[in-house]
C-alpha cells in the first residue's frame, strides 16, 4: 500500500464508484435534444426500401461507445425496412460492423443480400468515397463474403450515390469529415453520423453550417436515440454511471485545483 | 459451454487496466498483442480487398492490362529498400502527392473556407427582426479569434484587447472539447467494466 500514489486513488475511487452505480441498475431519464431528433426525423420520414450507406469508421477500442450508437441507428434503419450497405472504411472497423448488422438484421428478421448487404474495407478512403460517387460495384467487386457484386440482389441497379439516399458514418474520428466534404459535398448526397463524444466539436461546425444533416453524438446520443425508439439499449444503461463519473471528475478538479492553491500560498510547489 | 472469447478479452482487458498502477510485462503483452492482431487483421484485409479484388483478379483473370500502371507504382515505392535505385520510389510518391493535392485543394477551398464562411456571416438580425444573438457571438468569436493568431502586429492597444476576447473564445473551445473526450473515455471505462462485471466475472445482471 506504501506504493500508493494519489492518483492511484483517484483511479480506485473512480473504479469502486462506477461499479457501485452500474449494480444498483437505475435507469436515469434523458431529455431529447433537436439534434437526436432531427436524425430521427430524418431516418423515419425515408419512404420504405430507401437505400442508406452504412460506413463503419472506426477502431476495436471504441466499441463501448460506438456499439450502443450504431445499434439504435441500426435497429432503427431495419424497422423501417429501408435498404442497408455496409462498408468499413476503418480496417479495425470492418468484422465489428458485419457482425453488428448481421446480430441486428436477425432480430429484425431481414436476409443478407436482399434486405442488406456487407461490402467490407477499402483502404485509402478519400480514393474509396470519391471512387463510390463513380461506381459502387468497381470500388467494391465482391462483398465481405467474396459474392460478386452483380450476383447480390440487394445491388441490382445500385451504380453510385445516386442510388442512394443517405451515407450513414459510425465514427470515432475524424473520417465522416471525408463523407461530409467529399461525398456530401461533391456528390450532394445526405451525411448524417453517430459520433464518438470527443469528436462532437469536430463537426459541430459542419452541422451548424448545414454541411452535415444532424448526427448524435455519445452515449448520451445513443440514450436519447433509445428512448425515441423505445427500448432500453447501451445507452440508457450507462447514463447514470456516466453522470456519476462526471461529477466524480468534476469533484476531484475541484479538489485538485484546492490543494493547488493551497500549497501555492504555503509556498510549496 | 465455455466462452473463450470473452475470457480471453477479460484477461486482456485486465491486463491492460494494470497500466493504471505502473508499467508491467503483463500491460506490454496486452499492448504488443494488440498491435500485433491490429497490423495482422490489416495486412490480411488489405490484401484480400484491395490487391487480389482490385489488382490481380481484374489483372490476370481479365486481362485488363491497364492496371499494370498501378502496379508498377506500387512495386516502384519497394525501391525505398535499395539505396541505389531509391530515386524511383520518388515517382509514385510524386503521383501520390500530385493527385491528392488537386483532388483535396477545390474541396478544401468549397468545404472547409467558402462554406465555413458563408455560415460565419449569417444575417445578425432575424427575419422576425430581433437581434439574432447567436450568430452575434459567433461573428465575434471567429473574429477575436483570427485577430489572436495574427502576428504582424503587437497584441497591444486596441488589437490586444480583441486577441485577449479571442484567448477567452479559444479557452471556452478547449473545454468544450476536454469535456466531450471525458465523456468518451469515460464511456469506454463504462463499457469495459460492464463487461468486466457481467459478461466476464458475472457479478451484475
Amino acid at each position: 500500500m506504501k506504493n500508493l500514489l494519489p492518483r492511484h486513488y483517484v483511479f480506485l475511487g473512480l473504479f469502486v464508484l462506477t461499479a457501485l452505480v452500474m449494480s444498483l441498475n437505475i435507469k436515469l431519464d434523458v431529455e431529447v435534444s433537436e439534434n437526436t431528433k432531427r436524425l430521427y426525423g430524418f431516418i423515419d420520414s425515408l419512404p420504405e426500401n430507401s437505400y442508406l450507406i452504412v460506413s463503419f469508421d472506426h477502431e476495436a477500442s471504441s466499441i463501448p461507445e460506438i456499439k450502443p450508437i450504431a445499434t439504435a441507428l441500426l435497429k432503427h434503419a431495419f424497422s423501417k425496412g429501408h435498404k442497408l450497405i455496409g462498408l468499413s472504411l476503418f480496417s479495425e472497423g470492418t468484422l465489428i460492423g458485419y457482425r453488428l448488422m448481421s446480430e441486428i438484421g436477425r432480430e429484425y428478421d431481414r436476409k443478407y443480400g436482399q434486405d442488406y448487404v456487407y461490402l467490407g474495407f477499402k483502404p485509402q478512403y478519400i480514393a474509396a468515397i470519391l471512387s463510390m460517387g463513380e461506381s459502387i460495384p468497381k470500388t467494391f467487386p465482391k462483398d465481405y463474403l467474396g459474392n460478386k457484386y452483380s450476383d447480390i440482389p440487394i445491388l441490382s441497379g445500385i451504380e453510385n450515390y445516386d442510388d442512394v439516399s443517405a451515407v450513414l458514418s459510425i465514427a470515432d474520428g475524424s473520417l465522416t469529415t471525408h463523407w461530409i466534404e467529399y461525398a456530401g459535398m461533391r456528390y450532394n448526397i445526405a451525411v448524417v453520423a453517430g459520433v464518438a463524444a470527443a469528436m462532437v466539436t469536430t463537426y459541430d461546425p459542419y452541422l451548424e453550417a448545414g454541411q452535415m444533416h444532424s448526427m448524435i453524438g455519445g452515449l448520451r446520443g445513443a440514450a436519447e436515440y433509445e428512448k425515441m425508439l423505445g427500448y432500453d439499449g447501451g445507452g440508457a444503461r450507462a447514463m447514470l454511471a456516466q453522470t456519476t463519473a462526471h461529477l466524480y471528475v468534476i469533484l476531484m478538479i475541484i479538489i485538485g485545483n484546492v490543494i493547488y492553491f493551497r500549497n501555492r500560498k504555503k509556498g510549496i510547489s | 459451454m465455455i466462452d473463450w472469447g470473452t475470457i480471453v478479452a477479460g484477461i486482456l482487458t485486465l491486463a491492460v487496466l494494470t497500466f493504471l498502477y505502473r508499467d508491467n510485462p503483463l500491460y506490454k503483452m496486452a499492448e504488443s498483442i494488440l498491435i500485433g492482431i491490429s497490423i495482422g487483421y490489416t495486412l490480411v484485409i488489405v490484401w484480400q480487398t484491395t490487391l487480389v479484388d482490385l489488382l490481380f483478379d481484374p489483372l490476370f483473370g481479365d486481362s485488363r492490362l491497364s492496371l499494370l500502371i498501378p502496379l508498377i507504382l506500387g512495386l516502384l515505392m519497394f525501391s525505398r529498400f535499395l539505396s541505389k535505385y531509391s530515386f524511383l520510389s520518388k515517382i509514385p510518391i510524386a503521383v501520390m502527392i500530385g493527385s491528392g493535392a488537386g483532388v483535396a485543394i477545390p474541396v478544401m477551398i468549397e468545404a472547409r473556407t467558402m462554406k465555413q464562411i458563408s455560415a460565419t456571416v449569417a444575417p445578425l438580425v432575424s427575419s422576425s427582426g430581433m437581434p439574432d444573438i447567436s450568430a452575434l457571438v459567433v461573428l465575434v468569436g471567429v473574429i477575436s479569434t483570427l485577430i489572436y493568431f495574427y502576428f504582424s502586429r503587437e497584441h497591444k492597444g486596441f488589437i490586444g484587447r480583441i486577441a485577449n476576447l479571442g484567448t477567452y473564445f479559444l479557452m471556452i473551445f478547449f473545454g468544450a472539447t476536454f469535456g466531450y473526450t471525458v465523456m468518451s473515455r469515460m464511456s469506454t471505462l463504462i463499457g469495459r467494466m460492464e463487461f468486466i462485471l457481467t459478461d466476464f466475472l458475472h457479478l451484475t445482471q
